[in-house]
């Protein structure tokens, strides 16, 4: 892997389209970043997903553009009736999220099991 | 070179009242837990050192306007909001002890909060100040004028003292002016903005860029800006609001965030940030605690140099 490549994996549970990035999402990784939350979008549309949830526990730290990148995806899902979670932040993406209060505007779970019955 | 922050807040001026210099005074008294203190010199030192900011201090409530110090032959002032009144002042006592009286003004916009000090800029009145209007817009002389209309203000700009000119810069362009050199870029904002550098025969720098909205659905031309403030020794940012209201409810409102402005200085390995036009329903409390934020997000993100986060207040002075 190189600078600017995150490791993704994805899983299906149920209604849940769960992805999960990881490395640091900065300006050399944020294009590539919010591409593949555009194509998960759209995939978690294609299965019938009813959200899409980004666990964010393996996340180095994300700067501005990374956060931007949930919002244009944000948008995108809304208009695909997928909702998009945030769920698992790691101490840094805690600090991250409250400092920009994206906390405020995205939903945030601890537990990945919570996510279905919110 | 220095730069004197004599109007930091954004959007409307700000006063403190009463009940807040009381809960002030209270949250002092409660620090002091019944310490004596020999005199106010004494007490001075522990209000600077031992009580925060927001509690010993103020971040001030005049709008944009900061001056750059970089000699004698002439002042340089970004913006003409309410701060310009004191600095204006300040200026007379330095002209009556020999400095200059020529002023190179550079605006950002015509937005009230930056103009809204000019009829009250007292070297406007001494006919034997120059005062030279720098701008990205064509139609600066109209908005100063404009204001000093019988509707809006019973002193006309025509019966002002001062040689008063205006001059047209344009972006791409590196102009001599006084003692510094001088460059723009244009910012998203209503009418347009103009982010202004200014380096020194040393090389020293600084940037005043305010009332700059950096747009999330053209993140990419961010590198300009990446690139205007590269290398600088301190760059002035407009931070008014978290990153989440800049792209929600206050988004196109032609304002920036704290995390945008520490990510683009990180880019640009920028030396120093200066939080700047503060947000005018923020008391001194919510703004230090920006400014804490601010530092530890900056830490977070951290990948090379350290960044030095300060936030501006009225009446701060940084020497770069």
């Amino acid at each position: 892997m190189t600078r600017g490549d995150l490791a993704w994996t994805v899983e299906t549970r149920g209604a849940v389209r769960l992805v999960a990035p990881a490395g640091r999402i900065d300006e050399a990784s944020a294009t590539a970043f919010a591409e593949r939350l555009a194509q998960e979008i759209d995939s978690a549309a294609a299965c019938g997903s009813a959200k899409l949830a980004i666990d964010l526990a393996a996340i180095d730290y994300m700067s501005s553009r990374g956060l931007r990148g949930l919002t244009l995806a944000q948008r995108q899902s809304g208009e695909s009736g997928i909702a998009i979670v945030l769920v698992r932040p790691n101490e840094i993406m805690r600090e991250i999220l409250a400092i920009s209060r994206y906390d405020k505007v995205f939903q945030v779970f601890d537990d990945i099991e919570r996510i279905g019955t919110a | 070179m220095k730069v004197r922050f004599w109007g930091t807040r954004g959007s409307l001026p700000v006063a403190q009242k009463a009940g807040t210099i009381r809960d002030k005074i209270a949250a002092a008294l409660v620090a002091a837990d019944g310490r004596k203190f020999a005199d106010v010199n004494d007490a001075r030192r522990f209000a600077e050192d031992e009580i925060g900011f927001a509690v010993s201090g103020t971040y001030g409530g005049a709008t944009s306007c900061v001056e750059i110090e970089a000699d004698e032959e002439a002042f340089i002032v970004c913006d003409l909001g309410s701060g310009v009144r004191e600095f204006g002042l300040d200026a007379m006592g330095r002209c009556a002890a020999g400095h200059a009286r020529t002023y190179h003004v550079f605006l950002s916009h015509f937005h009230w909060d930056h103009i809204m000090g000019f009829p009250f800029f007292v070297p406007v009145f001494d006919p034997n100040a120059k005062i030279v209007i720098h701008s990205g817009h064509t139609d600066a002389e109209e908005a100063l004028r404009r204001q000093q209309e019988e509707i809006s203000f019973p002193v006309a700009f025509d019966w002002l003292r001062a040689d008063i000119s205006f001059r047209l810069l344009e972006p791409g362009q590196t102009y001599e002016i006084g003692a510094v050199k001088v460059q723009l870029i244009e910012q998203n904002h209503s009418h347009k903005s103009y982010g202004y550098r200014f380096t020194n025969a040393a090389g020293k720098s600084v940037v005043y860029s305010t009332d700059s909205e950096h747009k999330i659905d053209a993140m990419d031309a961010e590198e300009a800006f990446v690139a205007f403030f590269g290398d600088c020794d301190l760059v002035i940012c407009d931070t008014m609001y978290s990153l989440a209201d800049s792209i929600s409810m206050k988004e196109d409102w032609g304002h920036s965030s704290n995390v945008v402005a520490i990510d683009l200085c990180h880019q640009a390995r920028v030396r120093r940030l200066a939080l700047f036009h503060h947000e005018p329903t923020y008391s001194d409390a919510d703004i230090q605690r920006m400014h804490e934020e601010s530092i530890r997000y900056e830490e977070l993100t951290r990948e090379h140099a350290p960044l030095d986060v300060i936030c501006a207040y009225d009446g701060l002075t940084v020497e770069v």
